[in-house]
């Protein structure tokens, strides 16, 4: 909470201003390669923290780094939370400073997404847009509102990628899930750099292209709860695919809830940290977000064991 | 009754050799570990050669002497099978029973082809993802009838005893109950396994089903038959299998100094496996 305490208090005037700088800073691309990441402690425990790094310091995953979204080539940048074929439930923490990458928990146990046959762990690489934000404080579609957190990515390409990666990708369409009760988009992606890339450039070329994937992606977010004895899922749009352009809108506006956000137009306790190294003249706005790297990365701990069980369950 | 393996060089490389060893000594898993792990013939050993989710072609190698858990190759380049969606590498824990052998001089009454001229062949369903040379203990439950590239290549579905769901499990039709779908993603991912490398759908004798329990130990007890005669050195053509073992003391092949033969551990980290066998593959109308 110290970060908070360094708020500056603006004016009208000055509060304009910051808001042109931002726009600025996201027409001008970034060069992703200078971001690098950390591990911090012990993977698989509640001690593992994966931060972004850029010169040597530590930035947000979730503000700093840029979305740079590019309606005319259908491009932004992700951030990769969890590889393809893996159990960890590994996210962008929205109430740390800096935003790391820590495994989700629950009652203190690091959390896990089930194998639902005939899968295995999270069918994509999945991860996030930065700059994005799913305000819960406002209803969207169907009434719902959002689920606190940047707007959720799935990476379809033929790498497996790591978390932390950040991506540069092709934006395809998006599927409106709603998870326990809040709007929770799911925007198909693919990496830039995949040779799919050149063949794709909106949602329905993946019906021939990848044949199955679609109506699988479907599927699994309906039912990858089941096994912890939840219901399953459901969609708004009747579970519909949205194409690439209405998806664009989709994270245009999210993009537009999350600058909202950082300056500083939401206030609540189980909002998001605003805090961020890169955007002058916002309330959060810090030369330093204080994370000390102080917790050398260890080996991995141990999976348990029986998150290599597979559940034989579907809601069909 | 303890196996354990011994590792020759890092996996995902050439030289990658898993070796089988009784109390430390080198045995073959072909010859020397018994195919029935109890007098009533209920409980079987298989040794597991590809670990469930895993890419890497390991098999027996029937050349090499005590018969090592080695990477298949193609003109000179490591094998991997290939990821065809949804499923990712192999979908159970793969391997062979020992002490059998699909006779190739032998064509079969029921499928009418010859054998494949391997150990048959073994699906584990149970939940835990075994690792190369594991020698696990199962129980029988039903066979599938694959006809790979007009070859019989018969799969047997068992179930690890010390799985949770073994004694719920005791013939074919308690799989689809417990385990529903698993027989038809079983029967999906061998036909299509091998189209991403450009070769045709496997097709299955008996329209693809899944014959039940007594059916798959009558298979079984054949190709015990046919690695009795085979290890006899009665066979009509033993197609250059290496015989070597180092406990069956009346055979022919038996050398009590193959052991001394065999290279001694130096186990490393796995090497990196090339990033091409990430891919997915989609292919249209499988499912």
């Amino acid at each position: 909470m110290s970060v908070l305490r360094t708020f500056k208090i603006m004016s009208l005037n000055t509060r304009a201003i910051a808001r042109l700088n931002l726009t600025q800073q996201h027409l001008a691309p970034r060069r992703l390669s200078t971001i690098a990441n950390i591990n911090q402690g012990t993977k698989y425990t509640s001690d593992f923290k994966n931060y972004a790094v850029q010169n040597n310091k530590v930035i947000s995953y979730f503000h700093d780094v840029p979305l740079e979204l590019n309606p005319t080539t259908k491009e932004a940048n992700i951030v990769v939370e969890i590889p393809r074929w893996t159990n960890a439930k590994f996210e962008i923490n929205t109430k740390l400073p800096g935003n790391p990458i820590v495994q989700d928990s629950k009652s203190d146990k690091v959390r896990y997404v089930k194998n639902l046959f005939p899968h295995h762990g999270y069918i994509h690489n999945y991860g996030a847009f930065p700059q994005t934000w799913e305000d819960p404080t406002t209803q969207h579609v169907n009434g719902l509102y959002g689920d606190n957190d940047p707007v959720d990515v799935c990476e379809i390409g033929s790498r497996i990628l790591h978390t932390g990666d950040i991506k540069r990708v092709k934006i395809l369409g998006a599927i409106a899930l709603i998870d326990d009760g809040e709007l929770d988009w799911k925007v198909i992606v693919v990496d830039v750099e995949d040779p799919l890339a050149k063949e794709v450039y909106d949602i329905h070329h993946l019906y021939t292209k990848c044949p199955g994937l679609l109506e699988t992606t479907r599927q699994w977010f309906m039912d990858y709860k089941l096994p912890d004895g939840k219901p399953p899922n459901a969609f708004a749009f009747n579970a519909v695919y949205k194409n690439a352009k209405e998806t664009i809108e989709v994270i245009k506006q999210c993009h537009q809830s999350w600058k909202a956000l950082v300056h500083g137009e939401n206030r609540g306790g189980k909002l998001p940290t605003i805090a961020n190294t890169t955007l002058q003249g916002t309330p959060g706005y810090v030369d330093d977000l204080g994370v000390k790297l102080d917790n050398p990365s260890k080996p991995d701990a141990e999976i348990p064991l029986e998150i290599q069980r597979s559940y034989f369950m579907t809601s069909d | 009754m303890s196996y354990t393996t011994r590792q020759v060089a890092a996996a995902n490389t050439l030289d990658h050799k898993v070796y089988l060893e009784k109390d430390g000594k080198p045995i073959s898993p072909f010859h020397d570990i018994p195919l029935y792990a109890n007098e009533e013939k209920t409980i079987l050993n298989m040794i597991v050669e590809v670990p469930r989710w895993t890419n890497a072609k390991m098999e027996i190698s029937k050349e090499l002497k005590l018969n090592p858990i080695i990477q298949d190759t193609k003109k000179g380049k490591l094998r991997f099978v290939r990821n065809c969606f949804p499923h990712h590498g192999y979908i159970h824990n793969y391997g062979a029973f020992p002490q059998t052998w699909e006779d190739p001089n032998q064509i079969h009454p029921e499928t009418k082809a010859k054998g494949d001229n391997d150990p048959l062949d073994v699906c584990e369903i149970g939940e835990k993802v075994a690792t190369v040379g594991e020698v696990k203990q199962v129980k029988v439950l039903g066979v599938m009838a694959l006809l790979d590239e007009g070859e019989t290549d018969w799969k047997v579905i068992v179930i690890d005893v010390n799985d949770p769901l073994a004694p719920k499990l005791n013939d074919i039709e308690d799989v689809e109950t417990h385990l529903p779908g698993l027989l038809r993603a079983t029967n999906e991912w061998f036909r299509i396994y091998k189209i991403p490398d450009g070769k045709p759908e496997n097709q299955f004798a008996f329209s693809g089903e899944c014959k039940n329990k007594k059916y798959a130990e009558e298979i079984i007890v054949e190709c015990a038959e046919a690695w009795e005669k085979l290890i006899k050195g009665e066979s009509v053509d033993s197609k250059g299998i290496d015989l070597t073992n180092t406990t069956l003391e009346t055979t022919p092949t038996f050398s009590a100094s193959a052991v001394s033969e065999i290279p001694a551990a130096s186990p490393a980290p796995a090497a990196p496996i090339d990033k091409s066998i990430d891919k997915w593959f989609f292919i249209s109308g499988a499912h």
